[in-house]
């Protein structure tokens, strides 16, 4: 009796979380992949069309283009988001003064709404008047055409996207570094190893787990990239911007009834990042099993 | 707040003037069984544009008033008509008892049934017979209607006089033709730094739209007659682009700048700087009132050596959801706002002193039907700008015909941007090589569609 | 400042005098005593000149170049090459935007959504995570794993059908649409969860032998000891949905009722640059200040969830 009264009391203060999570977390779940077989046009009853949404997906003209360029975003989003954001942290670790400043001045873009970075970095790289330009010119460098280049469009949108988000990256691995106990430097030291040494054989092992998980972190995360080419780009030039999720709006809400076939698009999304969350769920299971 | 609040006043003042209406017994009395209605109308002018704004509801309470109980609500969602909000609105119950729908998505929304038959209410439009009939069979399909045509244009060239004035062009022979066009881009580029010959855009499928315009007025074609093959690597395609090229690359004439998007353009055209660019006389509205261009500057003239015009334009449509008691107060209010002479849009008289670019022949859904005269007629007596101005486009249009949008227009758009964004971004573009593999995409693309 | 100021001289005074040791007091990669050889200091000093350079120029010159956009005339701004400070610094810009994008609205509308959120968020994770920590029905830990399995999925992919459902319920153009999918938030009830475990059975315990009931416990034992967590989900919760931008640009497209962020992005087109600079500076304001304020709690609860609380 007293079980029941403590299981219903405990049920009591669930439902409202239980409420949410299953028309708003659990449902769209189930509903996206249900979605995906389907034709809609959220007015008409749907209809059932088999693998039809699969298939237009794959034949869109897009649709290699905007893997490819999601795959080149995410590996140099990786190269600038996650080698500079490491070096950084290890710089500033080394650092007696100004820590507070410097933590606060590397967070501060990551506080700012998006858009706010977005649409202050659209006038930095205009080819005229804008700022990366005139620096550039500053050194006698040819300015970049920036956004308006095919070549350049994606480079481009990894600046914004590194420079909004890099520093929360940063302040987890600086946290990371602080936890590394003084004593393997020391021992590292009296066996003679020089600093590079010691980062190889210290630093990187005993922030391993953190930097993995970090690292599936970042995939997860920049290969949903939607907000950089949907204000700067609109996918051009010449698709170079298009990204998977970018392309998932259109089907949604540019083309025709595509609310089925963007919802094919987002299950083949899911399927690749379930791989790397996959990894990440068992890094931290190792972690937890680590620190535990 | 304190419009709502106004709002509400005259919607009580209307609900009073109801009942004095049914105590003075007046038999004519409209109102539909004596039952309050309300509808929700789109289209209100965004708070960007006060003035336009206090029109409108100045109208409304005009409407409310000589239609007793009749309440109408606005919304002014911009654009009007979005795409990604259409079909959620409609089934969320969200969406408006009358709604505007771009040409582009006639056939899309009549096919999937997401607009009322209104056949038996054209009869509140009191000029319904003077629409043009081309542009009324737009909205009809199967005998029935669905819509009342709003806005009809054909494209055009619209032109900044004032910079052809200093580059030392005549304002008022504008280029006839591509060569022409080209000379007179030279020679307002060279004017001086960011100033652009002639605008041009890419971006968000809207390359593929202007690229369609252009393409259309060369006489070319984006499908083949069957609707299964693209058409559009054609020698009018590969012209279109290599005009283009030429302008941006050998002649310097479009700007180092690459325009994402229609309203980059419109920015660059209301600032006063650039020569031309491919538009409907409602560019020349749209720059005055909502990108800051002095209403003295634009003029408007035909497309040159038309063979063809991509139709634009808009249509109302009413909630299917409606009940005949709200889409006949609908069709009322449109009656009222969208196709009276002297009344709503058409009172051009209010335009003048709104400072609004009156002269422009921004619409001729009423072709030179007698409602069309007495509009033009209005518009000119009411000018505030030369109307011959505006003569070479009227003269044009009225020869070129009609052609309507492809179908699957927006994944065509979204493959014909590509090319768009070629040859603008890049000097050693290959127009035949771009359409060759926009082709290839399109030709794959429909027969997905089958 | 002054004083800052004095101590500076001073030091500087002691340096010339005898190098002055950089203190050390913690162990990293280099050595104290590397770090203060003669080599070794000047090579500290020269990086953190450097570093200080580069990571203002990096990340607070954009900043000010966005704050003095706003105060330079349309002409002044298409200079090339740019001024560095506004010759005739003005405050039109401001006024403008406020009035053009409709600011003052946009804001009461993003204040009043983080703050909904904020309340509708902790009333249901707070209450969830104590029942699954204090109150441990059967299959909580089956509830928890369900919960935090969300986690997994990627946001871009529910976007769709979470947008089909919302519309399916009515939840368009109301702040109900923005509240409830963000109080479904496994990561909030995983954090609250696991700090309230870390409370002890005894206090509770006691509380219950006096007749308390768990709503009681809850507000007067659990809640008061769980400040520092509820603060850090406080502000992670009000600064996400300040800065959300994609769910509100499907949800809120009422030009009434639109977020800052979106408002923004929707008029940015047709407004000159200087006008955007200053929407953007006055929309950039509410979260730079809360992270001045909170800056502590920020930090502590961005490392929680990755490090070990």
């Amino acid at each position: 009796m007293r079980v029941l009264k403590r299981n219903l009391t405990a049920y009591g203060f669930l439902c409202a979380a239980l409420a949410c999570f299953a028309v708003f977390a659990w449902y769209p779940m189930v509903r996206e992949f249900v979605l995906s077989f389907q034709r809609t046009n959220l007015v008409d009853p749907p209809a059932w069309v088999g693998l039809d949404n699969f298939a237009a997906v794959v034949r869109d003209p897009a649709f290699g283009t905007a893997w490819l360029n999601t795959v080149a975003f995410t590996v140099l989003a990786l190269v600038c988001g996650y080698a500079v954001p490491f070096v950084t942290a290890l710089v500033l670790n080394e650092l007696r003064h100004a820590r507070g400043y410097l933590r606060f001045v590397v967070y501060l873009p990551v506080m700012l709404p998006p858009i706010v970075a977005v649409l202050l970095f659209r006038w930095f790289f205009d080819p005229g008047p804008g700022l990366f330009n005139q620096i550039l010119g500053l050194f006698h460098l040819p300015g970049l055409a920036w956004l308006d280049s095919s070549s350049t469009a994606l480079v481009s949108l990894v600046i914004v996207s590194t420079w909004m988000n890099m520093g929360s990256a940063t302040l987890i691995y600086l946290a990371a570094l602080q936890n590394i106990p003084p004593e393997l430097y020391e021992a590292a030291e009296l066996d003679g190893a020089g600093i590079l040494a010691r980062i190889r054989h210290v630093t990187i092992p005993q922030t391993r787990l953190i930097l993995m998980l970090m690292l599936m972190l970042q995939i997860v995360a920049t290969m949903q990239v939607f907000i950089e080419p949907y204000m700067l780009t609109g996918g051009g030039p010449e698709n170079a911007t298009v990204t998977v999720a970018y392309l998932m709006y259109q089907f949604a809400f540019t083309y025709g009834d595509g609310y089925g076939q963007a919802g094919a698009l987002g299950m083949m999304l899911m399927l690749v990042l379930l791989v790397f969350a996959a990894f990440q769920l068992r890094l931290t299971r190792d972690e937890r099993e680590v620190t535990a | 707040m304190q419009r709502s609040t106004g709002l509400l006043l005259v919607t009580v003042l209307g609900l009073s003037a109801t009942t004095t209406a049914c105590g003075a017994s007046e038999p004519a009395a409209p109102s539909p069984g004596g039952a309050a209605v309300t509808i929700t109308v789109a289209c209100q002018p965004a708070k960007t544009a006060p003035k336009e704004r206090a029109a409108w509801d100045d109208d409304v309470a005009a409407f409310m008033k000589a239609h007793p109980g009749v309440t109408v609500k606005s919304t002014d969602q911009q654009p009007c008509f979005d795409p990604k909000t259409f079909g959620p609105k409609l089934a969320g119950g969200q969406m408006e008892t009358a709604f505007v729908v771009p040409v582009t998505n006639y056939a899309d929304v009549i096919g999937k049934g997401q607009a009322l038959d209104i056949s038996a209410y054209t009869g509140e439009i009191k000029n319904w017979d003077d629409l043009r009939a081309d542009v009324r069979a737009l909205v009809t399909k199967d005998g029935k209607v669905y819509g009342v045509p709003n806005v009809h244009y054909s494209v055009g060239l619209v032109y900044n006089r004032k910079l052809f004035a200093q580059a030392g062009l005549d304002p008022d022979t504008p280029p006839a033709t591509w060569a022409e066009i080209r000379e007179a881009a030279k020679k307002i580029a060279a004017l001086g730094p960011g100033h652009i010959g002639y605008g041009e855009y890419s971006g968000g499928n809207t390359g593929g739209w202007h690229f369609t315009q252009a393409l259309y007025g060369r006489g070319g074609a984006v499908l083949t007659g069957d609707g299964k093959k693209a058409a559009f690597n054609s020698p009018e395609g590969r012209a279109v682009l290599q005009t283009l090229h030429d302008m941006r690359w050998t002649d310097n004439s479009m700007g180092s700048r690459l325009l994402v998007g229609w309203e980059s353009l419109m920015m660059a055209m209301g600032s006063g700087k650039v020569g031309m660019m491919l538009g409907a006389p409602d560019v020349v509205t749209d720059v005055v009132t909502k990108f800051r261009g002095d209403v003295a500057d634009y003029g408007i003239t035909g497309f040159p050596e038309a063979k063809a015009s991509l139709s634009g334009g808009e249509a109302f449509m009413i909630n299917p959801r409606a009940t005949p008691e709200q889409a006949k107060a609908a069709l009322q209010w449109l009656d009222f706002r969208y196709n009276t002479v002297g009344k709503g849009r058409f009172d051009f008289a209010r335009g003048k002193t709104l400072g609004n670019p009156v002269g422009v022949p921004d619409n001729d859904v009423y072709g030179d039907s007698a409602t069309g005269k007495a509009i033009q007629a209005e518009r000119e007596k009411n000018a505030t700008l030369p109307v011959r101005n505006y003569a070479p486009y009227v003269r044009a249009a009225a020869g070129v015909p009609p052609k309507a949008e492809p179908a699957h227009a927006q994944e065509l758009y979204a493959i014909l941007d590509v090319v768009m964004s070629g040859v603008l971004s890049r000097q050693d573009a290959d127009p035949g090589k771009l359409l060759a593999d926009a082709e290839a995409k399109a030709d794959a693309l429909l027969a997905a569609k089958g | 400042m002054i004083s800052v100021g004095a101590r500076a001289t001073e030091r500087r005074a002691r340096e010339r005098r005898r190098p002055r040791p950089i203190e050390v007091r913690f162990r990293t990669i280099v050595s104290p005593h590397q770090l203060n050889s003669r080599w070794g200091r000047r090579i500290y000093w020269a990086v953190l000149l450097t570093v200080l350079t580069l990571s203002t120029l990096a990340f607070v010159f954009p900043l000010y170049w966005m704050v003095t956009g706003a105060m330079k005339s349309g002409e002044e701004l298409a200079l090339m090459p740019p001024t560095l400070v506004p010759r005739a610094p003005t405050l039109d810009a401001f006024a403008e935007a406020w009035e053009l994008f409709d600011i003052g609205l946009l804001l009461r509308n993003t204040a009043f959504y983080a703050l909904g959120g904020w309340l509708v968020t902790m009333a249901v994770d707070v209450s969830a995570a104590y029942a699954l920590s204090k109150l441990r029905p059967a299959l909580g830990n089956v509830v928890l794993g369900a919960m935090l399995a969300t986690l997994m999925v990627p946001p871009m992919v529910v976007l769709i059908p979470l947008y089909v459902t919302v519309s399916d319920l009515g939840l368009l153009n109301d702040p109900w649409g923005l509240w409830l999918p963000a109080a479904a938030n496994g990561f909030n009830i995983f954090l609250l969860k696991r700090f309230f475990d870390s409370i002890p059975k005894e206090l509770v315990e006691a509380a219950l032998i006096d007749g308390a009931g768990p709503l009681r416990v809850l507000w007067s034992v659990i809640l008061p000891v769980s400040r520092p967590i509820l603060g850090v989900v406080s502000i992670f919760t009000i600064v996400t949905s300040f800065k959300d931008f994609v769910w509100p640009l499907l949800v809120m497209t009422d030009s009434d009722r639109m977020t800052i962020s979106v408002g923004l992005s929707q008029t940015a087109g047709a407004v000159p640059q200087n006008t955007i600079m200053a929407g953007l500076v006055i929309a950039g304001i509410p979260t730079v200040v809360v992270f001045f304020f909170f800056q502590r709690h920020i930090m502590a609860g961005l490392t929680a969830g990755s490090i070990k609380g």
